[in-house]
């Protein structure tokens, strides 16, 4: 059970961050309507000076997630989720449906275009056809037909391909000569080592004991010098993105940089 | 008396502070003017060298897989890459993979050929976007032309002057691959192994060491990662834009989460350390 004054300080607190947040939106409108951009930028009431507006108060609604979960955010990241739907459902029948289904076989210019069209799309958009049956759950069987041709076409096409570029052609470099000069060779041996040590870690048949505990602690600190490679470029990753979004708010936005 | 609840409660407030600390030094950088040189990577330095080493008039395909929500990595060195390609008289033949990257390519494509003053149709092709993926891949394999019989804004493939001489992906002697997902290994796998074309990549940070590996096998002749791989490339072609503006930011970021990093380790280091005496 909550105690007694849990509930006075939330209030409390509910208080200063509504407080908080009418204050950073007059912030926010002060400091569009105070901003002056430059003579070549654009003008604030065309569609391009309301797009950085409305671009910029998405972004501060977005980093304010950082504080803690609360409704604008909800509000900007179903709108995301909208606005990237509904893009993508304009470009895929702009780019894909109209011009592959609907312009062949509806407005084909003649008669022997329309039967190539036929003899070529016909076995495609019924297969696409079949898979939207996966949305009845009376025939939704259908749609395995469709899944067993992707399935084995993506399986016969994918098996060998991947092989060779991904295992065969990797192995080259884990076992090349050692030669050139000190670093190429300690270059070569640190990826002997690590391949070795590594696949051994993930060998489980064995016992990891005596000296092949001492070769999985090798693999181990292989590992993590990976992970660790891993997560600075993802902090280089985020931190970018950051970067990118202030450089809008200050330059796009306040005009405050070139 | 240290509790979870406090404890929870205190983290919550760390995490407050190193979002404020890592924000103030950013916001800070920005708004005061450095400069910083930028010493190229030998990877970046690869493409550059593989681009600048292609004859005038050569066809070369960009395949630009992100969307917006990687813009502000991947859309400074896709730009850079097409300046230099326009400054080099290469044909650019554009695509992507990636449907809600379509926008972004199209304004991406028309800003440089404005700038370069290049024609779509006669310097340059923008093939925009078709699904499939792999198969779109082997489709263009077999023929360019059919895989896609118009560009993006209508005008039919065959006999456009922008793919002269261009059947397949066979006859096109270098590709680069700009992703923020797994498009580079299936550039390579369907593409650069199966038609035998060279294949350079720029990516996201974050899947950048995951292509490290197809550096050694020669698989990529290069590599650009993230916005340091931009500015690598605008210093290369020597025209500086957002990558190089970033520059400063990003690394007095990376030193204070360096700071934050080991300065944690060093207080939960002191205080375990009479927990472990008490113990």
């Amino acid at each position: 059970m909550a105690p007694p004054s849990q509930p006075v300080r939330n209030t409390r607190q509910r208080v200063v961050e509504s407080a908080v947040l009418v204050g950073c939106a007059l912030a926010f409108l002060a400091a569009c309507l105070l901003v002056r951009w430059p003579e070549a930028g654009p003008k604030k009431l065309s569609a391009e000076g309301l797009g950085i507006f409305v671009a910029a108060g998405l972004t501060l609604i977005i980093y304010s997630f950082l504080y803690r979960d609360n409704p604008l955010f909800k509000l900007a990241e179903n709108l995301y989720v909208g606005v990237s739907l509904g893009y993508g459902a304009v470009m895929t029948w702009y780019l894909s449906l109209k011009p592959e289904v609907v312009d062949p076989l509806v407005f084909a210019p003649s008669r022997a275009a329309l039967l190539d069209a036929l003899a070529h799309r016909t076995v495609p958009i019924l297969m696409g056809i079949l898979l939207l049956t996966r949305l009845s759950r009376q025939h939704g069987w259908l749609s395995r037909y469709a899944y067993t041709i992707m399935v084995g076409w993506g399986a016969g096409i994918g098996i060998p391909i991947v092989v060779h570029s991904y295992i065969l052609k990797q192995l080259g470099p884990s076992v090349r000569p050692l030669g050139g000069g000190f670093w190429d060779v300690a270059g070569g041996l640190a990826i002997l080592v690590g391949t070795v040590t590594v696949l051994f870690y993930f060998f489980f048949s064995v016992e990891h004991k005596g000296p092949g505990r001492a070769v999985s602690r090798v693999g181990i600190w292989f590992l993590m010098l990976a992970f660790g490679a891993s997560f600075g470029y993802t902090v280089m990753a985020r931190v970018s993105l950051l970067i990118g979004r202030v450089h809008f708010l200050i330059g796009d936005w306040l005009g405050l940089r070139p | 008396m240290s509790t979870p609840e406090a404890d929870l409660r205190r983290a919550a407030i760390a995490r407050r502070v190193v979002y404020l600390l890592l924000a103030v030094a950013i916001v800070a950088t920005t708004l005061v003017p450095t400069e910083m040189k930028v010493v190229p990577s030998p990877l970046s330095r690869k493409v550059y060298d593989r681009l600048e080493a292609m004859p005038a008039g050569s066809p070369i395909l960009f395949s630009f897989d992100y969307d917006p929500s990687s813009k502000e990595e991947l859309y400074p060195m896709s730009l850079a890459l097409l300046r230099h390609a326009f400054r080099r008289g290469l044909r650019p033949i554009v695509m992507t993979h990636w449907l809600n990257g379509v926008g972004l390519c199209k304004e991406l494509v028309e800003r440089t050929a404005k700038e370069a003053g290049k024609e779509s149709g006669q310097d340059f092709v923008f093939l925009a976007y078709k699904p499939g993926g792999s198969n779109l891949l082997l489709n263009m394999g077999e023929s360019l032309k059919g895989a896609f019989d118009k560009d993006f804004y209508g005008k039919p493939t065959e006999g456009m002057p922008a793919l002269k001489g261009v059947g397949s992906l066979r006859d096109i002697p270098v590709v680069v691959g700009i992703a923020a997902g797994g498009t580079t290994e299936m550039l390579i796998a369907y593409g650069r192994d199966r038609f035998g074309f060279d294949l350079g990549a720029g990516c996201t940070a974050v899947i950048a060491p995951d292509l490290y590996p197809f550096l050694q096998s020669d698989q990529l002749f290069g590599l650009l990662g993230g916005l340091r791989g931009a500015a690598d490339y605008e210093t290369l072609i020597g025209r500086p834009d957002t990558g190089v503006k970033g520059m400063p930011a990003q690394s007095v970021a990376h030193i204070l989460i360096i700071a934050l990093v080991a300065g944690a380790n060093v207080y939960v280091f002191l205080i375990r350390r009479p927990r472990r005496k008490e113990a």
